[in-house]
């Protein structure tokens, strides 16, 4: 069985962020990087098939700089056998679309009976990648998984909806997967396997090779939204500071809709 | 501009959503049909034509049959926006039409500006202003964006449709929230009580705002060493770490590992007879208030709304 | 008259009595050898340990704990007992060594007699009072043991056989010498020199010679067998601790206290990490658990027991023995239990009031490297997010590595990245870099500093955590990393001198780096500011505070830090009342072990227990020197209840309060 898992790597998201000059993207200066929380669970997922299948080989893709080979790292210590990594020193600005396009090429002569992606990148947080994915490689994909099972080239997985309600689902292989947040608990990596990790095959692709799309939009300015409530302080008489507040909350929360 | 509105159905029923996409297509001054796999017996208030897909027969969700439903209609409307909801049904459907359509998908849109669709990056610390370089754009809309300045009104002009495709995914059904047990993690909204409710007795309290605002209520690790509070409510590092939509932390003032455990929080509301306390630095708002007074006040006008 | 007596009077010293006396001490001994020699076998599954360094403070710190019993007499009443149990047993034995001495060799061979004149007369009292001193003292440990029971002392078989074999060797003797004094002594002068020898010999007086005889004879060799039996037992019961308690006193960890043996990550063909069975643990782990005595002592001070929770550490050195008695290839872990070995604070009480020079922490936290390293297990998934958290962003907290620095704005502090020309680096610590609490502690210690006119610089978002919790955890691996990387830091900016204020990062850089080449003098906080004082450069006004201090167990009982900070506290005037446990025997916050990243979800909070001692002593300010300390009496104070009347500070708050 062929399996292959697509990571990101993002800034933790406790980072102080600031804008690059350009004014439309985050400056990477002082960030902390980690692999995208959502991606944890799709490796710790294929890892776990591949435990399953025993005969199985498992490729970790990422895209980024020289940078993300350090988060790559992880996956591979987790229990990934190949790193492919696509060398883009400018992925930042990708597009979901074009992200989906950079996989599906790679994918497409390689016979993966099995995707498995985050949900979605918590610096994006798009939602996109996967499912395109799935649609350019012309193979069924499932979105926002909580559950997970494969026996004899059929998956059954439980999507999860709004207010703790899960679908179920089934389909054949090939497909593709996007993870959800408590899929399973991933792994920590083991010191054994973190030093095997270090001597497992990584190799790097250009990114020309493989994106064969043009983006699709753009993004024209990034910045801080005007503060919520700005660490407002309310003071006064109860009544109304009760009515101030459900109003402030109408405003900025939707959970009084 | 005309834009097409795909509205969710779920187990038999129309989801209050489809009024946020209503709303949206007001904000954008443009007209607006809509689309829904669902049934006649749950319509939304709506002014305008509707193509309406048998659930029953299309399935409730079934991605593949509803691109091929939603791709007819948009053959048929020549819509230059298709608006989902960015919610589980909506995040799954929308890039599937989005590379049919070859179109470009700005997910979660929370508002307008400057002819840009802007969207939030970055667990909602960034926003984004993003511009589309294709003739149809498909969006989701971040739930609770858009809403409806006044009471939905109107009937809907309903086109019934169907399609012979077939899907690649077999449902097999819903599977209810789980009952019972408290996961913090999970919650949308907590109610947390620190060691200012001064008594054992005024958890109730908390307790009652926190079912008032349909979440679920947690406290500070004093006051469950004090046994006040049940163990497992415990939030902070050394408890649950949560990152619910609010976070209202009653008498809370805000121990490092309580303030690393909830801060992830998207809003975060503060009761505190304290102005100073630690609490305050990650809040958003900060009410200086007795608790015992306010707690109660702000529940029953909650449960009045 | 000449002061003495007849050696093997009545028995005879004839080949009848000497042949079978020696052929069943030669068995005896033969035996003794034997069952150790068994024994030795065992302890050697274990890896080496080299024990033997220092050789001649080793061999003096032995002869101190055994003769003087410095350890044993500790605590109080059964140390007292055991002592003087030891002394008069102990002087028997000489007692008897110098009569073979006499009898078989010096007199045999070359007709020398010393056990005559006053030298007799001193020898008979002394072994008499010897002999009274320890039937006393032993009866006193067996109230103790069979009648009061004293909560979690395990009573087992190997004791009554002690009792009754130690019982019955001193009374026998005492028959002994009856007899022979109601034939021989009573009525001359010499009988006054054996007073409870003489007060048996009256008990007697009623038996004619011929019978008193036959009492005497066969008593002796009942006696004799008696003491064989004694040696024959030694290797298999408790009797063993003779022997190897003195030993593990040859053998014990000569510091620095608190240090961990590191891991070799660096050893690509090492295929696991920590232990999992014993075989994995050192020669000295095994052998820890026959120096136990179960005397219960780390029991009764450690505050996970004392809070419910399954550890006891006595119990975690004793498994480890049984085995490696029995089954080897045990899996320690099972065995054990995760909760137990989890919930260890590494308070270091157990290991610091351990009569038997046990280590207990490092057997503790090598299970621990195996649970982490080996299968990524934390105690919860908590555990597992702070040490992702660490990775990221250098602190257990997961707050952005880039504003650790932003504690100090406004007060003039300069990274060394801005300027390396400093007096001391700061090393702040995680706590009071991030935790507003701790922010207010950090600050003060700058405001002292600079009325003192030290020049003082920090790291800034250069400092990472100094992997204190995570070793404790397990966690070599990340320690490791984020030690070489603060090692790179510091060294790159040539500096001489590090304060710290948390005892964790002190007993880290100051201990643990040294492993690493880190050679840099670290001072911690307290220590550091009483210099100030003492120097002149650092003036504070006295003014009333009722106070408790409680001490942390990183200064305390690692670093033997006791006087500083109560120096520092009467400085500032503080009417220091001292809790029940203190110094040496204080009770831990709870924090230490890396369990400042972990829920405490067992049996009762040991923050409150210890906020509930410190309010007892009636004061109104509970110091302490720790941010975890701090941390956790800030909660602490909450949950007990007592918040309005007890107030959790640093030493250096109160201090910086009173600056001249």
């Amino acid at each position: 069985m062929k399996i292959l898992v697509c990571i990101k790597q993002v800034p933790d998201m406790e980072s102080k962020f600031k804008i690059a000059a350009s004014g439309t993207w985050y400056d990477s200066a002082d960030l902390a990087w980690r692999m995208n929380e959502y991606d944890e669970y799709a490796v710790e997922q294929a890892v776990q098939l591949k435990e399953q299948v025993k005969e199985a080989d498992l490729t970790v893709l990422c895209i980024g700089s020289e940078r993300v080979k350090e988060t790559m790292k992880k996956a591979l210590a987790m229990g990934c056998d190949r790193g492919a990594h696509v060398a883009d020193d400018d992925c930042a600005g990708k597009e979901p679309y074009e992200i989906a396009a950079i996989i599906a090429e790679y994918a497409k002569d390689k016979g993966f009976d099995l995707i498995f992606t985050g949900m979605q990148s918590q610096d994006r947080g798009s939602a996109q990648v996967g499912v395109l994915a799935a649609e350019m490689l012309g193979i069924p994909s499932i979105s926002t998984i909580v559950t997970f099972s494969y026996a004899d080239g059929r998956i059954e997985v439980k999507r999860e909806l709004e207010g703790g309600v899960k679908a179920l689902l089934k389909t054949r292989t090939p497909a593709l997967v996007t993870c959800q947040l408590g899929l399973n608990t991933p792994r920590y990596p083991t010191l054994p396997n973190i030093m095997k990790a270090k001597k497992k095959e990584l190799i790097s692709l250009p990114v020309a090779d493989l994106l064969k799309v043009e983006a699709r939009m753009e993004t024209v300015k990034m910045y801080f939204p005007e503060k919520k409530g700005g660490g407002l302080v309310l003071e006064g008489d109860p009544g109304q500071l009760a009515d101030k507040l459900i109003q402030i909350l109408k405003e900025k929360t939707g959970v009084l809709a | 501009m005309k834009i097409l509105l795909v509205a969710e159905y779920r187990d038999g029923k129309l989801l209050g959503s489809a009024y946020e996409l209503i709303a949206f297509a007001q904000k954008m001054a443009a007209d607006s049909v809509m689309f829904l796999a669902g049934s006649e017996a749950a319509l939304p208030a709506y002014d305008g034509r509707l193509y309406l897909a048998d659930a029953a027969v299309c399935g409730e969700f079934n991605p593949d049959v509803h691109k091929a439903l939603l791709l007819d209609v948009i053959a048929r409307e020549q819509p230059e926006m298709i608006a989902f909801s960015h919610s589980s049904y909506g995040w799954d459907l929308a890039p599937r039409v989005a590379f049919a359509l070859r179109a470009a998908q700005v997910s979660e849109v929370v508002d307008v500006a400057d002819g840009a669709l802007v969207v939030p990056a970055c667990n909602a610390k960034l926003r984004r202003n993003v511009q589309v370089k294709t003739a149809k754009t498909v969006v989701t809309l971040q739930a609770g964006a858009f809403g409806l300045a006044d009471a939905p009104a109107g009937t809907p002009a309903v086109e019934k449709i169907s399609a012979d495709a077939a899907g690649k995914l077999e449902f097999g059904g819903y599977e209810a929230a789980e009952q019972g047990g408290v996961d913090l993690s999970k919650a949308e909204v907590i109610v947390s009580a620190g060691r200012g409710v001064g008594k054992p007795e005024n958890v109730a309290m908390v307790a009652a705002l926190a079912k008032a605002l349909k979440g679920e209520y947690g406290a500070s690790r004093p006051v469950v060493d004090s046994g006040w509070v049940e163990h497992k409510r415990q939030v902070g590092t050394t408890g649950q770490s949560v990152a619910p939509k609010l976070y209202v932390a009653c008498g809370i003032s805000g121990a490092i590992q309580h303030l690393a455990g909830m801060k992830k929080s998207e809003f975060i509301v503060a009761i505190n007879t304290d102005k100073d306390a630690p609490i305050g630095e990650v809040a958003d708002v900060l009410v200086v208030a007795d608790l015992k007074q306010f707690v109660p006040l702000l529940t029953e006008k909650l449960q009045a709304l | 008259m000449e002061f003495t007596r007849e050696i093997y009077w009545n028995v005879g010293h004839g080949a009848l009595t000497l042949v079978p006396m020696y052929l069943l001490v030669i068995a005896a001994l033969a035996v003794l050898v034997w069952g150790f020699r068994k024994r030795l076998a065992v302890y050697r599954q274990g890896l080496p340990l080299d024990r033997t360094d220092q050789l001649g403070a080793r061999i003096i710190d032995m002869l101190q704990n055994v003769l003087l019993q410095k350890k044993v007499a500790r605590v109080v009443w059964p140390g007292l007992l055991h002592g003087l149990f030891f002394w008069g047993f102990f002087l028997l034995l000489i007692g008897t060594t110098l009569i073979v001495i006499q009898a078989d060799f010096t007199d045999l061979l070359f007709g020398i007699k010393f056990l005559k004149g006053t030298f007799y007369k001193l020898f008979s009292i002394i072994l008499d009072l010897a002999g009274i001193v320890s039937i006393l003292m032993l009866g006193g440990l067996l109230v103790r043991r069979y009648i009061l029971k004293p909560e979690g002392l395990e009573t087992k078989r190997d004791d009554a056989i002690m009792h009754g074999l130690l019982f019955t060797i001193l009374i026998s003797g005492f028959v002994i010498e009856g007899a022979r004094m109601a034939v021989t002594e009573m009525g001359t002068p010499l009988a006054h020199w054996s007073p409870i020898g003489m007060a048996v010999a009256g008990l007697m007086s009623g038996m004619d010679e011929g019978a008193l005889r036959m009492l005497h004879k066969t008593t002796w060799w009942f006696h004799l067998l008696l003491v064989m039996g004694f040696i024959v037992a030694i290797p298999f019961t408790k009797f063993r601790h003779i022997l190897t308690t003195s030993a593990n006193y040859l053998f014990a960890d000569r510091g620095p206290k608190g240090k961990l043996i590191p891991l070799d990550l660096e050893n690509e063909e090492a295929e696991t990490f920590g232990a999992t069975t014993l075989k994995e643990m050192t020669w000295k782990d095994i052998f820890d658990a026959d120096a136990c005595t179960l005397c219960k002592r780390c029991q009764d001070r450690c505050p996970a027991y004392a809070t419910g929770k399954p550890l006891s550490p006595m119990k975690i050195v004793n498994q480890i023995g049984e085995a490696a008695f029995t089954d080897p290839d045990t899996k320690l872990i099972d065995l054990i239990g995760k909760d137990a070995l989890w919930a260890c604070t590494t308070c270091r009480a157990c290991q610091e009031i351990c009569p038997a020079s046990i280590e207990h922490i490092r057997k503790i936290v090598d299970l621990r490297r195996s649970m982490v390293l080996m299968e990524g297990e934390f105690p919860g998934e908590e555990v597992m997010a702070a040490m992702e958290q660490t990775e990221v962003n250098g602190n257990p907290l997961g707050i952005g590595y880039a504003s650790r620095g932003d504690w100090a704005e406004g007060l003039g502090v300069k990274t060394l990245e801005e300027d390396s020309e400093v007096d001391v680096l700061y090393f702040v610590g995680c706590y009071a870099s991030f935790d507003k609490r701790n922010i207010a502690v950090a600050r003060s210690f700058i405001k002292l500093c600079h009325a003192a006119g030290v020049k003082v610089g920090i790291l800034g978002k250069e400092e990472k955590c100094c992997g204190e919790p995570m070793r404790k955890m397990g966690n070599e691996y990340l320690y490791n990393s984020l030690a070489q990387e603060n090692i790179e830091t510091i060294n790159g900016y040539g500096v001489k001198k590090i304060v710290t204020s948390c005892p964790h990062c002190f007993n880290t850089l100051a201990k643990d780096y040294r492993d690493l080449g880190f050679s840099v003098e670290v001072v911690s906080q307290v220590v550091f500011l009483e210099g100030l004082l003492l120097d002149g450069r650092l003036k504070v006004k006295a003014e009333g505070l009722s106070c408790t201090y409680h001490d942390s167990c990183y200064l305390g009982r690692h670093n033997d830090i006791y006087d500083a900070p109560r120096a520092l506290i009467t400085a500032a005037g503080g009417k220091l009342v001292e809790m029940a446990k203190n110094r040496e025997e204080a009770f831990c916050c709870s924090a230490g072990g890396g369990r400042i990243l972990a829920d405490e979800n067992i049996g009762e909070r040991i923050s409150v227990k210890r906020v509930m001692m410190a309010h007892a002593t009636g004061a109104e300010v509970l110091l302490s020197n720790c941010p975890f300390c701090l941390t956790m009496f800030e909660d602490g104070v909450k949950g007990a209840g007592v918040e309005e009347t007890l107030r959790p500070r640093d030493i250096a708050e109160v201090l910086a309060e009173r600056l001249l």
